[in-house]
């Protein structure tokens, strides 16, 4: 005995059309089914397809997408992507979608109310004074607090979570048996991330629909779903229960996902043994660099243990009040204090506004403090100018988070490289040349991407540059904002590798920028964790991840996804 | 929203005054005797000359003369010109002429500027579109008076459709052939922006979003396409409002129109400074005014400025 | 939810474990960089898609022809475009003569080819001055802000508010009182600077725009991190890439400000009637259209000058698909 299932893929071929029209696979040959109120998820990388599989069902392609093979069929029928009529009845009423991106799926001139009732009146479910109070309801079960009044809102006054709730109530609006989720979190905070998973799981167990899970997440996938999916360039490469599939990964594919996934993994990339030596190499060089410098001056003799040693550090922002006269006081860093000890990483974590990019950029120098100091190598930055702030950020340099801003597009690779030579006026043209490739080859990268433009490398390629230009001068210190957050997973663990190497090579020092707290594990020795521009917490790794003090460090490491899954490593 | 509306209005204070000024200083800085002119050849009496001079404020220096005239702006007396006319009365002549060929031609170029314009950015890259962007380039490489020649021409004299010129007895349907060959320019405008703002609009998320939830094709456009494109194109005919009044100088000219426009080509030909100031203050003010009205409007067709 | 007898340890009917074969899914070097692609950067590429645009080309042809008839008009006619003789007032199209005359008996085709120049240096002319002016005024305000961008804004705004033809007919009016009688380039001149003085806003708000948006990009950030003073943050990195939606209006407005010029010609208030013009010449065919005949002084000057319009209006429109962020995707 055998029960219908709710949707059916069989060897489904998408692709897209290029400026040359010819037609490129996006997708070749995937085949899944979901059986009513089951959770299947589709895990992949950028670029491996799960999205285009999830937006062919509903015939929603963009641009010059075109199905171009294969069978999709919902509740046994066959849906054809020309027919538009059975795919309108379809659409909402039988198959719903929650988008990726809550700040860019709403439409911003209607009030969120009103565009929830559009779904309830086009699927025929309630019309006018009804739909209205079915409108509340629906933010309700969504989880929206105050919701008559919510709905009675515009998009712009929602925040992230909360407009995702919303998209969440107009997916479930009509009553759908399968509800496509196509990175409905992805956007959000870990711990807002989590409460909406959580939501949405209660909703499943009590409304019995089917969900369609696309994500990049591994973890998540596996805490949420009963089969998983993993697509890989277009193609599917292993598929079945979800914890079997972590326990005993088959696909090579699956393998290195499941050995690199970041929320899975709970190692240091080195050995405590190996972090130690590291720190002892780092302060030798310094001492001799110190001793070298302060010949004549004999009352620097030892080397301060701690690189930077931020004290107090407090930025206000002004920001615009109700009134043109009046202005609001925003405390964006309140009363930080750390020390960064050479050679080691320390991490600051904290979600979206809790300051932790302030902090970095005013440890860089590129934003004025409103009170407190930044030392390092126990002089106060704020005291330089000159040539002797120059000499500072030699020593310091960062790397930012956005793989596709942080370097000049109008840049070749050797430009932005030389760059800092160039203005630090070292070496003439043939030794900086040299020095390039010799940058190059410590990032990994082929020497003949010099050429190249930033636009012509990958997310990942770009932040190795990003690093060999922070390296270019032989920093002691490098910042990085974010600097793996906008990568895929398994780029994400490769550049991971290359830093934590970078910093047993060199003796460099991290301050490591960061909002997910699994990355910290592989990479950190102390841990700052920032909410609301305060410092809740700060230890070591071990005592943060073991022993956490605080509630807050407690809600963030719950909300890791795929905490809580017996791994089999 | 009070208080954005109170900066609106403050901003727009020392455009106005700037933009007086500038002219203002512009057309004083011109050499010549105006007075002399109006004597023609015979010599003038000094003590006429002083006492005209007086008239006119032209014994004070340059400031006062822009203070006596910003109070004549405010108070509506712009006092009389060299021939002893009412400027007042002049530009109230002219300015309703003006006014209703400007908003005849900004009729003409919404409706067919956002009509065509739509169905153009709807089947992007259709023959619909491809036409549609051979004629709006065609419409803006016609230089306006050409324009104006042709339509003359064919619709005037040949055809006998319209009347060739205007003149002082003029009425709406007299003005329909200026206020198309006035609204043509800007009508290709008008239809670019709203072809490039629907077409973007349409592969925008929550559009795809509406569509996810079942709604029918033309419900999405009217609701969440159209919508959301014809914002920018409302500002644009809102602030042009302005422009097609100063565009009107040679459209006026053209087809003889007694409006605003040649009223000032007339008075710059004839060296009368004060109509000349006159009639470019209040295009800076109608030009102000119009920017003002569209920022109102913006924040009503759009919560998120309403409540900034 | 319909229970099913399938116990959860046997999956279900097409949920059995799958793994693809080796073979047909081939791992790959994670992030590995592709070297077979030939290095472009944004201006080069935007190079390959404009060459790739018919548009482009017809303006193209347009402009080269357009250049050719400015340097060397004597190759397409051996009438004396100022040569005038009442007695061939309207006469009809003769040899060396295609189009006929004018009503004061000058050669219609030569005038046409030989009023190209003027057309032309007023067009480029004011483009490049008020590219310079709108750039520098409007890199500065942005990139500096404070009371500078207040002053800059509030200056814009100023002269955005006076309407550009009205303003310039004021100008040269006041100019022509001063200095009635000019040679050709004076005349150029004037027209330009009249122009110039009440266009650059728009270029300015255009720059300033575009500088706030790059300035906050993370490069910049970058390069004063390795310790590249403000200026040169502002000329090496900031400026080149803002550049792109201003060369595309400077483009359009050049098609603009040839128009204006015939407008202000034709108004009588443009080059002096002694220079060569297609303004000056439409200006002295507006009788004849009103009585409908002799109408070729008309059509050939405007031809001449509704194509050059194009032409400049068609290299903006293929500029600006070149340089559409959209088109530039990463």
């Amino acid at each position: 005995m055998s029960e219908t299932p709710l949707l059916e893929l069989r060897d489904l071929h998408v692709g897209f059309r290029n400026e040359k029209k010819k037609m490129i696979p996006a997708v070749a040959g995937a085949s899944l089914t979901v059986y009513p109120g089951q959770t299947v998820a589709i895990v992949g990388e950028s670029g491996s397809g799960k999205s285009t599989t999830a937006h062919a069902i509903i015939d929603l392609l963009p641009g010059t997408g075109k199905v171009t093979g294969g069978e999709i069929l919902f509740e046994g029928k066959p849906i054809k992507s020309g027919d538009r009529k059975s795919i309108l009845a379809l659409r909402g009423s039988s198959i719903g979608l929650v988008p990726q991106d809550p700040m860019s799926n709403l439409n911003p001139l209607w009030r969120v109310g009103s565009q929830i009732k559009e779904a309830l009146v086009a699927n025929g479910v309630a019309k006018g004074k009804a739909a209205d109070q079915r409108v509340v309801e629906l933010l309700e079960e969504a989880g929206l607090p105050d919701a008559e009044r919510r709905a009675r809102q515009y998009p712009h006054e929602f925040s992230g979570g909360m407009r995702q709730r919303a998209l969440i109530a107009m997916g479930l609006a009509a009553r759908p048996k399968l509800l496509i989720a196509d990175e409905p979190t992805s956007a959000l905070d870990v711990t807002v991330q989590k409460q909406i998973l959580d939501h949405l799981d209660k909703l499943t167990d009590q409304l019995g629909f089917a969900v369609l899970l696309i994500t990049h997440d591994l973890g998540l996938a596996a805490e949420r779903a009963d089969h998983l999916v993993v697509m890989y360039h277009g193609q599917i490469v292993e598929s079945g229960p979800a914890r079997e599939i972590l326990r005993d990964p088959a696909h090579p594919y699956t393998k290195r996902l499941v050995s690199k996934a970041p929320s899975l993994a709970s190692q240091r990339l080195s050995s405590a043994k190996a972090r130690a030596e590291v720190r002892e190499q780092a302060m030798q060089t310094a001492g001799e660099i110190v001793s070298e410098l302060q010949d004549a001056d004999e009352h620097f003799g030892e080397v301060p243990n701690d690189v930077i040693v931020a004290e107090n550090l407090t930025k206000i922002f002004k920001l615009r009040g109700a009134k043109p006269w009046q202005s609001v006081d925003f405390v964006a860093v309140d009363d930080v204090s750390f020390r960064l000890r050479r050679g080691t990483t320390t991490a600051v974590v904290g979600e979206s506004g809790s300051g932790k990019s302030t902090l970095a950029r005013m440890v860089l120098d590129l934003l004025p403090p409103t009170s407190g100091t930044v030392k390092f190598d126990g002089v106060d930055i704020r005291s330089l100018k000159g040539k002797e702030q120059l000499q500072l950020r030699r020593q310091m340099q960062p790397v930012f988070q956005n793989p596709y801003a942080s370097l000049d597009p109008l840049y070749t690779i050797y430009e932005s490289i030389a760059e800092p030579l160039r203005t630090h006026d070292i070496g003439d043209g043939k030794q900086r040349e040299a020095r390039i490739r010799e940058l190059l080859e410590k990032v990994s990268l082929p020497t003949s991407v010099m050429k190249r433009f930033p636009a012509e490398l990958s997310g990942g390629q770009r932040q190795r540059v990003a690093i060999a230009r922070a390296l270019a001068l032989e920093p002691e210190v490098v910042i990085c904002d974010e600097a793996v957050s906008a990568l895929d997973v398994l780029v994400q663990a490769q550049i991971l590798e290359l830093l934590n190497d970078l910093q047993a090579e060199l003796g460099l020092s991290y301050l490591f920028i960061t909002h997910d707290l699994a990355v910290v594990r592989q990479i950190a020795d102390d841990v700052l964790v920032m909410q609301n521009g305060k410092v809740v917490e700060a230890a070591s790794v071990s005592k943060v991840f073991d022993d956490p003090q605080e509630a807050y460090t407690r809600k963030l490491l719950d909300a890791i996804p795929g905490a809580g899954i017996e791994m089999a490593v | 929203m009070w208080w954005y509306i109170g900066k609106r209005l403050l901003q727009t204070i020392p455009v106005i005054l700037g933009a007086t000024f500038i002219i203002w200083a512009l057309v004083f800085l011109r050499p010549g005797d105006p007075i002399l002119g109006l004597f023609g050849d015979k010599p003038a009496s000094p003590a006429v000359k002083a006492a005209i001079e007086h008239q006119y404020h032209l014994d004070e220096n340059f400031f006062v003369q822009w203070l006596y005239f910003l109070k004549g702006i405010f108070t509506f007396d712009l006092g009389d010109d060299f021939r002893g006319q009412a400027i007042s009365t002049q530009l109230q002549n002219a300015f309703p002429v003006t006014v209703t060929l400007a908003l005849m031609a900004l009729v003409f170029e919404a409706i067919f500027g956002v009509v065509l314009g739509t169905i153009a950015g709807l089947r992007r890259n259709g023959w619909f579109d491809s036409t549609m962007l051979v004629a709006t380039l065609i419409m803006l490489a016609i230089p306006i008076f050409v324009i104006g020649f042709v339509f003359q021409l064919f619709f005037g004299v040949k055809l006998g459709w319209a009347a060739v010129t205007v003149g002082g007895d003029w009425t709406v349907s007299k003005l329909i052939l200026p206020a198309v060959v006035l609204g043509i320019v800007d009508l290709a405008y008008t239809l670019r922006l709203t072809r490039t703002s629907v077409a973007e609009n349409l592969s925008a998320d929550h559009v795809r979003t509406a569509r996810a939830k079942g709604l029918s094709p033309g419900l999405v456009v009217r609701n969440h396409v159209l919508r959301n494109s014809l914002i920018p194109v409302t500002t644009h005919l809102g602030v042009n409002v302005g422009g097609l009044m100063a565009g009107a100088v040679i459209t006026e000219g053209i087809f003889n129109v007694p409006g605003v426009g040649n009223l000032a080509f007339r008075s710059i030909q004839q060296g009368q400074s004060t109509t000349v100031v006159s009639v470019v203050t209040v295009m800076v003010l109608v030009y102000v005014l119009m920017s003002l009205l569209v920022d109102l409007l913006y924040a009503v067709l759009d919560p998120r400025i309403r409540y900034a | 939810m319909p229970e099913t007898t399938t116990s959860p340890t046997r999956p279900r009917p097409g949920q059995e474990r799958f793994v693809a074969a080796i073979e047909e899914t081939p791992l790959q070097a994670i992030d590995a960089v592709d070297v077979g692609e030939v290095p472009e950067n944004q201006w080069r590429e935007a190079w390959k898609r404009l060459r790739r645009q018919p548009l482009f080309w017809i303006s193209a042809v347009i402009i080269f022809v357009l250049a050719v008839v400015i340097a060397f008009p004597g190759l397409f006619t051996n009438a004396d475009p100022q040569f005038k003789q009442l007695s061939d007032s309207f006469a009809p199209a003769r040899d060396g003569h295609p189009f006929g005359f004018t009503q004061q008996g000058g050669d219609v085709w030569a005038r046409t080819l030989y009023g190209a120049r003027a057309s032309v240096a007023v067009g480029v002319l004011t483009t490049v001055l008020v590219a310079v002016i709108g750039i520098i005024t409007g890199a500065v305000a942005g990139f500096y802000g404070g009371w500078v961008d207040t002053i800059l804004s509030r200056l814009s705004d100023i002269f955005f508010s006076i309407p550009l033809l009205l303003a310039s007919i004021v100008v040269i009016s006041v100019i022509n009182n001063v200095k009635p009688d000019r040679g050709f380039w004076l005349s150029v001149i004037v027209i330009v600077l009249a122009l110039a003085l009440f266009a650059w806003p728009q270029i300015t708000r255009q720059m300033r725009g575009a500088v706030l948006e790059v300035k906050n990009l993370e490069f910049v950030d970058a390069a004063t991190a390795i310790g590249a003073t403000r200026f040169k943050n502002l000329t090496r990195h900031i400026v080149p890439n803002a550049l792109a939606p201003v060369i595309v209006t400077a483009t359009i407005s050049l098609g603009v400000f040839i128009v204006a010029e015939a407008a202000l010609s034709f108004l009588g208030l443009g080059l002096p009637s002694n220079v060569v013009s297609w303004g000056n010449d439409l200006s002295d065919a507006q009788n004849q259209v009103r009585s409908g005949q002799h109408l070729v002084v008309m059509w050939v000057p405007a031809t001449a000058l509704a194509i050059t319009v194009l032409g400049f209006i068609l290299l903006g429109e293929a500029v600006r698909e070149a340089l559409d962020p959209k088109g530039r995707k990463a």
